[in-house]
């Protein structure tokens, strides 16, 4: 096959910018003195930005160090000590860096003072929260969402995730345990919710939320205007530090440069060949997959792992604005798979590459059944390829792209 | 004599009779489904447990690292195996219980099911969301079965349930004996027979012979009084060849054995209630805890309780090397037993015996009395 020539959306930039921002936010909040909470993702991100407090990620410092290649000595240490070979490479790769911080790549996460405890996604995220406030011997604070069916939502919109309703009984739950989640940072931090502040953070964050909705919207178009390989980022924007500044301040360029891309009709190669619906969590060790197939005219149109990550915030009602993240299909019954199927249908999709992430049940139990829906409503065929997300050693990248040519041979 | 209890699990010819009777027959996915619901409206509760060895239909449905409780049950699902189901009922326990009932009722139909939402702590709010969560499932439960629900008729299937856990509570006290009045294989036998029959029937059918069992000799000639540990465990064949080289297994914390019936139900309270406290507070939900403590810690203080009530001097853990709760926690559980020789074994089926029996044998011999 031929190789194209290959123009992504030069959102690495965007990404440096931001980082450089959250990491010298992250110092002076150190220096200051501020708590450090340790959170997961669909946490209520915003209120870390209410509250002033140090923020670190249990998953993006992992996803880190298997970009910079430290993660699977670390998954190793984690092992050596008897954890599982089958659970979240996430955990074994954080937990290895507080056993044997010296292999870690630098700098590793701060130690945390209180731990948030949110299931949006997965248990695998509560049992974590676990071990770790073992560990450190700090206070936890538990949210735990439904794990939503049909029957309390009716249809969600994949991107905006709005429902068509929600069971008041389990709103009003989350709500509480919301507002508990307040308190508790109030006790961590001994101050006072500041509501001026609630409010100004739900407004920035509303503004960056639309923008960043419209980013998967606009990877819809045809011809598919950039790559997965600078897309798979934007779940860290949406997941950790939405609320802030800086992640309005990315939104925002971000938005423009794909938005005047899809103007001109330009795509992320000359000539699309084929259009591919991409999920499951990105091989972070990897990434340079997407690129290898966009360049042999295989571009994504559709990351469905993104498309968890963005919702549309309501400042007017900020606590069911947070309840409704975990509106995603990740978090529901597979009934609700259903609800993909439309925006499948307006990319114009020919074929399906799905990541079952070893060890990670929330993602990988859905996949044969997502390949299943795809096929028998849309005909769309499904590779599937086995890949944790920091160690290539079950997958190393040349052997997926054996698999990932053989499969665009067999969509010809 | 007790082998009826296990032909029971085996057979299912009691759930065959119960479908004969008339009654509807409801499938649980976890120890923490208030069964006393099910049963208050006139059906028959049965935990779930798949029995095939081999998963190859699961396969091309889900990941092969996954638990192999998780596969065999979708496996003998798609079998054909749980035909005499009218429903089945699952709870958010864990990633694999939560997708497992997604996967279930998505490529096997039955005419009932419900998802119990569980909150993971126990905080006044939780109690009574959770109280109030337990409720809805009874009421559509109650709708589809065209049954009113009556909390009264919920009382009187508390006290059966809680006659249940007496009885299973004195039987495995007859384990801490010196001379123990009944096998670990013995025990897991007629726990898997209760999983399968109303609780009625097994309670008459274990009155009647507990006596026997009390006056019996009890197992002399052992060298090594064991505790097993483990999650949905339940193969007969490691525990056999266990006791076969000279252990007797005299406590467990499995969930499909010990986890199944710990823990009373307050009779005195509204019966939702109470039964949300029991299904959150004892430790067979080894995931919720109060909000101050770990339910880590609540499990390593139950496996502890029960080492100290059996005086088992080693501890074997049956580790399904696809179960995220025993990934998660036996390190910490291990440290915390700090005193006691443990071997680990990693578990998958189809069970090999060849595979475990040098290690378990070194093991005994290592720490016989
Ligand atoms: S979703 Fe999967 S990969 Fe992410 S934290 Fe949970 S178990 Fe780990
Ligand atoms: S507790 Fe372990 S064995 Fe049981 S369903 Fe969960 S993962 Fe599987």
């Amino acid at each position: 096959m031929k190789f194209q020539d290959w123009k992504p959306l030069g959102y690495k930039t965007l990404y440096r910018e931001l980082f450089r921002k959250h990491l010298a936010r992250q110092n002076d909040l150190l220096k200051r003195g501020r708590p450090t909470g340790w959170f997961f993702s669909f946490h209520p991100s915003e209120l870390i930005y209410v509250f002033d407090v140090v923020s670190a990620f249990p998953e993006q410092y992992p996803a880190y160090c298997a970009a910079r290649g430290s993660s699977m000595d670390l998954i190793d240490t984690s092992m050596s000590v008897g954890y599982g070979h089958f659970i979240c490479d996430y955990f074994k790769t954080t937990l290895g860096s507080i056993i044997e911080p010296e292999k870690a790549t630098q700098p590793t996460m701060p130690k945390p003072d209180f731990i948030v405890d949110t299931r949006a996604l997965c248990v695998a995220h509560h049992e974590m929260a676990e071990v770790f406030s073992k560990i450190y011997r700090v206070p936890r604070y538990v949210v735990n969402y439904p794990y939503w069916t049909r029957d309390l939502l009716g249809k969600v919109d994949e991107l905006t995730k709005i429902p068509e309703r929600i069971d008041e009984f389990y709103l009003e739950y989350c709500v509480e345990k919301l507002k508990g989640l307040v308190g508790f940072l109030e006790e961590v931090t001994g101050e006072k919710m500041d509501e001026a502040k609630f409010k100004e953070v739900f407004r920035v964050s509303e503004e960056t939320s639309k923008l960043l909705v419209e980013i998967p919207r606009l990877m819809m178009a045809k011809p598919t205007p950039g790559s997965q390989r600078e897309l798979g980022d934007l779940v860290f924007v949406a997941f950790f530090v939405l609320g802030s500044s800086y992640a309005y301040e990315f939104a925002e360029k971000a938005y423009n440069i794909i938005k005047d891309r899809v103007k001109r009709g330009e795509g992320v190669v000359p000539e699309e060949k084929c259009r591919l619906l991409t999920f499951g969590i990105m091989p972070w060790h990897s990434l340079s997959l997407y690129e290898y197939c966009e360049r042999l005219g295989a571009t994504f149109p559709v990351n469905l792992y993104v498309n968890t990550s963005v919702y549309l915030v309501n400042p007017e009602k900020p606590f069911e604005s947070m309840v409704r993240r975990s509106l995603h299909f990740a978090n529901s019954t597979y009934e609700m798979m259903e609800d993909i199927l439309e925006n499948v249908k307006k990319a114009d999709i020919d074929g399906a590459v799905l990541f079952e992430n070893t060890g990670c049940r929330i993602t990988s139990m859905i996949i044969r059944p997502l390949a299943d829906l795809l096929y028998s409503r849309l005909g769309i065929p499904s590779l599937i390829i086995e890949a944790p997300q920091c160690d290539p050693r079950v997958t190393p990248l040349g052997k997926a792209k054996m698999q990932v040519e053989a499969f665009l041979e067999s969509l010809r | 004599m007790l082998d009826d209890f296990y032909q029971f699990f085996r057979s299912k010819s009691k759930i065959g009779e119960y479908k004969e009777a008339g009654r509807k027959i409801i499938g649980t996915l976890c120890n923490n489904v208030p069964e006393e619901i099910i049963h208050s409206l006139g059906a028959v509760p049965v935990r779930l447990l798949g029995i095939s060895q081999t998963t190859e239909n699961a396969r091309s449905k889900l990941p092969s690292w996954i638990c192999y409780y998780a596969r065999r049950i979708l496996e003998d699902g798609l079998k054909g195996e749980f035909s005499q189901l009218d429903g089945i009922v699952g709870m958010t326990t864990d990633d694999t219980k939560m997708h497992l009932y997604s996967a279930y009722t998505f490529y096997v139909k039955h005419g009932f099911s419900y998802l119990i939402q569980t909150p993971y702590v126990r905080d006044e709010l939780s109690l009574d969301f959770f109280a109030g969560e337990l409720e809805r499932f009874a009421v559509k439960l109650s709708q589809y079965l065209s049954v009113e629900f009556d909390e009264e008729k919920l009382r009187s299937s508390v006290r059966v349930y809680n006659r249940f856990r007496r009885l299973c509570e004195e039987l495995c006290d007859l384990r801490s004996d010196d001379a123990p009045k009944l096998s670990g294989v013995d025990w897991m036998k007629i726990m898997l027979g209760s999983t399968c029959m109303l609780k009625d029937d097994f309670n008459k059918m274990l009155e009647e012979k507990l006596e026997h069992i009390k006056d019996s000799e009890g197992i002399k000639d052992y060298v090594l009084r064991v505790h097993v540990s483990g999650t949905d465990y339940y193969d007969l064949e490691i525990l056999s060849l266990i006791e076969s080289m000279g252990a007797v297994i005299v406590s467990d914390d499995l969930c499909t054995a010990t986890g199944y019936f710990a823990g009373f139900v307050d009779e005195g309270k509204n019966p939702l209630r109470s039964l949300a406290e029991r299904s959150l507070g004892c430790s067979s939900c080894i995931l919720s805890s109060h909000p101050d403590s770990l339910s880590i810690e609540d499990r390593i203080a139950f496996i502890k309780e029960r080492i100290k009530k059996s005086r088992a001097k080693a501890v074997i853990i049956l580790r399904d090397r696809g179960c995220e709760i025993c990934g998660h926690q036996y390190p910490l559980i291990i440290e915390a037993l700090h005193s006691l020789p443990v071997l680990v074994l990693d578990m998958d089926i189809p069970v090999s015996v060849e595979q475990y029996a040098t290690r378990i044998e070194a093991f005994i011999e290592a720490h016989a009395r």
